[in-house]
């Protein structure tokens, strides 16, 4: 395996309080990994230490080899790491041509038409709300708009919380084949999911946060089948048929 | 009470002239207000600055009237930059209160400042155009005002092509409608921020340089200005650039058409009860607001 990321004892947080404590581990190049935990155990946090959005208080993060945990969320973006916040992440009076536009802001623009056509097709329903606002999208057409924005970028790192939330099952179901999509073409993902069983389902591994700690880390199928993650986070007994 | 048709049309022009200076001042602080959500008390002393740099630089240049105002912008938009990385900079935006004490707190320190090396007496600024004039019929209007109105519609025109095409301008929108979503797409937030600061800054010394052949130069000339800038962005929606243009050429006409028929004093007056009188029957401002809305 190749090691995409490494995290090595990661300690960040917001203000003087850390939330994420001593966190260490690695992501293999075109995996899919769920970050799975109860409100407030770091999920997110750890998302945001990843793009830089919070502050570093000690351990490192490398990057392809580089140590990026000083470096600006700009440059990280420049580097391939992109991050979809949880949440309505647009710009609500802007157009979705013009959302797109900002999308590509770290590209040159001579590329900026082509990645858009690329990912336009990857999601024709943008193409046909194109000047709309996109305060006026639908909850799910919004969550794709704002993966849109980043994969113009053509990242090798996607950073996604809560991909599905607010979605229906049909557009869940249409978010998990679009994550599984993009990682098997190498890109690396590393999600975090209200919808636990849907998202263990296309991931390679499974680790589980406490209190801004790891709890547990392993293949996505074994962290399923554990009594104790079943009863905390699948509602004790979940029915094999998805 | 003569009501002839010239003494009203000179009026309306020189409503319609005061109000696009106040536009300019007020579009930059509600640029300045939408990207770093800081109301920049120094604003008026940034147009002040502009008007000093003119009445100094003009006779340096023998009078040439563009390459000074030139001058009075790229200056003013260099304090700018200079006000960013010093302060404003240092202001996260959600901290409101010390936003307002510290840039209230700059303005006082640039007033006094300017009293005391340019002393209070105000100056008579001379231009290359004197008090020559364009003549239509019986209309007649200085150059320095014609030229002042012309100014600032064209500083209107650049400012809305560069929000609405340039992708600085859209990075600019993009950080006042979702600070997140601006990080989520890699747009440096300080940078943009530096930069809208020293466009804001350069269309005051714009609107300062402009309005000093035109009214007197002296150093309470932004404190004139300020609060009716502030309340024009609140009125015209905070952060909606157009709502902010619309009410500040309102208001120059207002301001005109009330100091040409009353006492000087009701000027004033009239203009911060309207201005009373439209906050509290509505609210929000007259427009829609908030996200560097551009049309």
């Amino acid at each position: 395996m190749t090691v995409a990321l490494a995290i090595e004892a990661l300690t960040a947080g917001y203000g003087e309080t850390p939330i994420v404590r001593d966190f260490s581990t690695s992501l293999a190049r075109g995996s899919i990994t769920t970050l799975i935990g109860g409100n407030g155990a770091g999920k997110s946090t750890l998302l945001r230490a990843v793009y830089g959005t919070i502050r570093w208080f000690a351990g490192r993060i490398l990057w392809q080899g580089e140590e990026i945990h000083a470096l600006a969320p700009t440059e990280r973006l420049r580097r391939g790491i992109a991050f979809v916040p949880q949440g309505r992440c647009n710009f609500p009076a802007m157009s979705v041509a013009e959302n797109l536009k900002l999308g590509c802001y770290t590209l040159p623009s001579r590329l900026h038409a082509a990645r858009v056509e690329r990912v336009c097709a990857l999601f024709p329903v943008l193409r046909a709300k194109w000047t709309l606002a996109a305060g006026n999208l639908s909850g799910g057409e919004q969550q794709l708009l704002e993966t849109a924005m980043v994969l113009v970028t053509e990242p090798q790192l996607l950073l996604l919380d809560e991909p599905s939330l607010g979605l229906s099952p049909k557009t869940q179901a249409e978010v998990f084949a679009a994550v599984r999509a993009i990682a098997a073409t190498g890109v690396t993902v590393l999600v975090v999911e209200q919808n636990v069983h849907g998202a263990l389902l296309i991931s390679d591994t499974a680790i589980v946060m406490e209190l801004g700690r790891k709890f547990m880390e392993g293949p996505a199928a074994q962290v399923r089948g554990d009594a104790r993650i079943r009863e905390a986070y699948l509602g004790g007994n979940i029915k094999e048929t998805t | 009470m003569n009501l002839d048709t010239t003494y009203l049309t000179e009026l309306l022009l020189n409503g319609l002239m005061v109000g696009l200076l106040y536009a300019l001042v007020a579009a930059g602080l509600a640029l300045v207000f939408g990207v770093l959500h800081i109301i920049n008390f120094a604003h008026g002393e940034l147009m002040m600055i502009g008007g000093f740099v003119m009445a100094l630089v003009l006779p340096a240049l023998g009078l040439s009237y563009w390459p000074s105002l030139a001058v009075a912008a790229l200056a003013t938009a260099l304090a700018g930059v200079v006000l960013y990385e010093l302060f404003l900079s240092r202001l996260g935006p959600r901290e409101f209160e010390r936003s307002i004490l510290v840039t209230l707190g700059i303005s006082m320190v640039l007033l006094y400042g300017a009293q005391y090396w340019f002393s209070a007496t105000p100056r008579i600024v001379d231009t290359q155009y004197g008090f020559e004039g364009l003549e239509i019929g019986d209309i007649r209007m200085t150059w320095t005002r014609v030229i002042g109105g012309g100014v600032a519609v064209l500083a209107f025109g650049g400012l809305y092509a560069t929000l609405r095409w340039t992708q600085f301008g859209r990075a600019m929108r993009a950080i006042a409608q979702n600070r997140e979503a601006a990080a989520m797409v890699g747009i440096p937030q300080h940078r943009v921020a530096r930069h809208a600061v020293a466009l804001a800054a350069g269309l005051c010394g714009l609107a300062g340089g402009a309005l000093a052949p035109i009214q007197l130069v002296q150093p309470a000339m932004g404190q004139a200005v300020i609060f009716k800038a502030f309340a024009l962005v609140v009125i015209g929606g905070l952060g909606n650039i157009p709502g902010a243009v619309f009410a500040a050429i309102a208001l120059g006409m207002i301001e005109s058409w009330v100091g040409g028929f009353f006492d000087i004093v009701w000027q004033e007056t009239s203009v911060f009860l309207i201005m009373i009188v439209a906050v509290i029957l509505r609210p929000d401002g007259l427009f829609q607001r908030g996200g560097l809305r551009v049309g």
